[in-house]
């Protein structure tokens, strides 16, 4: 199974049908040039893709910005219109109130599969004692999370929120939670290494923001600014494909992850093989 | 008179000729207009409009030619990061496919009927699909 683990749903035509929603999303997330599309076109580009599922990642910031960049009820009405397609997260501000209630009700009713932060965006250290409530209710739930780490494109955030090494007391603290620093941590890649390599509960994706193409960017940074043989003989069981749609195409960033010299067993892994396990559904 | 009329479409991978003579066809007999031209437009700059014969062959030929002549993968001044998109420029083929390829064709209209060859068929070009397309016919006559 090919697993696309980082997808925001900014665009989908079901959940977007108030254009001052849509354009919220675009100021919030610095898309732009981007439109409304229907379920039909994602189900098309993921059979050209060659991918089975995107993991739709919701983003609620409500103290920083008062809006949601889609809700956890909408990441919820996209998986029931297309259960085949989508795998879907929660989010929460860590600053809310309810923020358990939030959470409660999105493991519980909406029956969500993990959680999406952003550091950067939501303006928070990962190690702030407020965060351990959250990280308790993933534990509950069994739950995993998606961190969002390394550069922030957004508007209006700081990229020191996400540094990786800022994670590295939540993983100790909490090695039963899984969790994901997104984007390899770009440009911070050696920091997230370590971590995945050090801690069973890390793992990262590959949405890195790229500046050439995904065969060159991926190429040189998964295969010579990391060592050759780094993640195949080392974190081959920690790195899950992502390509951060809409800002990246999903069938470009697998494009290029398939170009990489990688042993089949990894690119197998590396496609969906680690998703499963960090989400919970295999070994 | 001039008479117009879009259509949508998905394309279904990164190279597609998808045949539209049917849909112009029936749209000159639809206008009414006996003597004229048709136009066949693409709203993108990533696709194109052509003309040739419906061969599986060809459309092999013409997809080879094309990644021969521009390929998917080199290093593209277009594939950087483009801060007023919020994205990577990825599709430099597909912009370099189309100027190639070109946004249109025109046919001329006789008695109420397109003047296409026998060998004439008229393609929606895709270079960077899958997408959600639109193309014009408009018909200018009498």
């Amino acid at each position: 199974m090919v697993i696309d683990m980082h997808v925001h749903p900014g665009f989908y035509e079901a959940i977007s049908e108030d254009q001052k929603e849509t354009e919220f999303r675009k100021k919030a997330m610095g898309w732009d040039l981007m439109s409304k599309f229907p379920v039909e076109l994602t189900r098309t580009q993921m059979e050209f893709a060659g991918v089975d599922k995107l993991v739709l990642l919701p983003l609620d910031l409500t103290t920083q910005m008062k809006g949601w960049v889609v809700t956890n009820e909408e990441v919820r009405q996209m998986m029931d219109i297309a259960p085949d397609l989508f795998y879907g997260f929660a989010s929460v501000d860590p600053y809310r109130e309810d923020a358990l209630e939030v959470l409660d009700y999105a493991f519980k009713e909406l029956k969500l599969m993990g959680l999406k932060l952003n550091p950067s965006k939501q303006a928070f250290y990962p190690s702030d004692p407020m965060m351990d409530k959250i990280y308790k209710k993933c534990i509950e739930y069994n739950k995993p999370i998606m961190f969002h780490a390394g550069m922030s494109w957004e508007p209006d955030c700081l990229m020191k929120y996400s540094k990786p090494l800022n994670f590295e007391e939540v993983a100790v603290k909490y090695p039963e939670l899984r969790f994901c620093l997104a984007h390899f941590g770009w440009p911070w890649i050696y920091d997230t290494t370590a971590l995945v390599l050090k801690y069973p509960n890390v793992y990262t994706d590959t949405s890195m923001l790229y500046m050439d193409s995904p065969e060159i960017f991926l190429n040189e940074v998964l295969k010579k600014q990391l060592g050759e043989l780094w993640i195949d003989h080392n974190i081959h069981n920690k790195v899950m494909f992502g390509s951060n749609n809409p800002r990246f195409r999903t069938a470009r960033i697998k494009r290029g992850l398939e170009s990489i010299d990688f042993r089949p067993a990894t690119k197998e892994k590396i496609l969906g093989g680690n998703a499963l396990k960090f989400l919970g559904l295999g070994e | 008179m001039i008479k117009m009329k879009e259509n949508k479409i998905i394309t279904q991978s990164e190279f597609q000729l998808l045949p539209v003579t049917q849909e112009v066809r029936d749209f000159v007999t639809e206008s009414g207009i006996k003597n004229g031209v048709v136009f066949v437009i693409t709203s993108h700059t990533t696709s194109g409009i052509t003309v040739n014969e419906n061969l599986d062959c060809l459309y092999v030929d013409i997809e080879e030619m094309l990644e021969r002549l521009i390929a998917t993968n080199y290093p593209y001044a277009h594939s950087h990061f483009l801060p007023t998109y919020g994205a990577t420029g990825g599709n430099a083929p597909g912009h370099l496919k189309s100027m190639l390829c070109g946004n249109h064709c025109v046919f001329p209209i006789k008695d109420g009927v397109i003047q296409c060859g026998f060998a004439q068929d008229i393609y929606f070009a895709e270079f960077d699909g899958p997408q959600m397309r639109k193309y014009f016919i408009q018909i200018q006559g009498e």
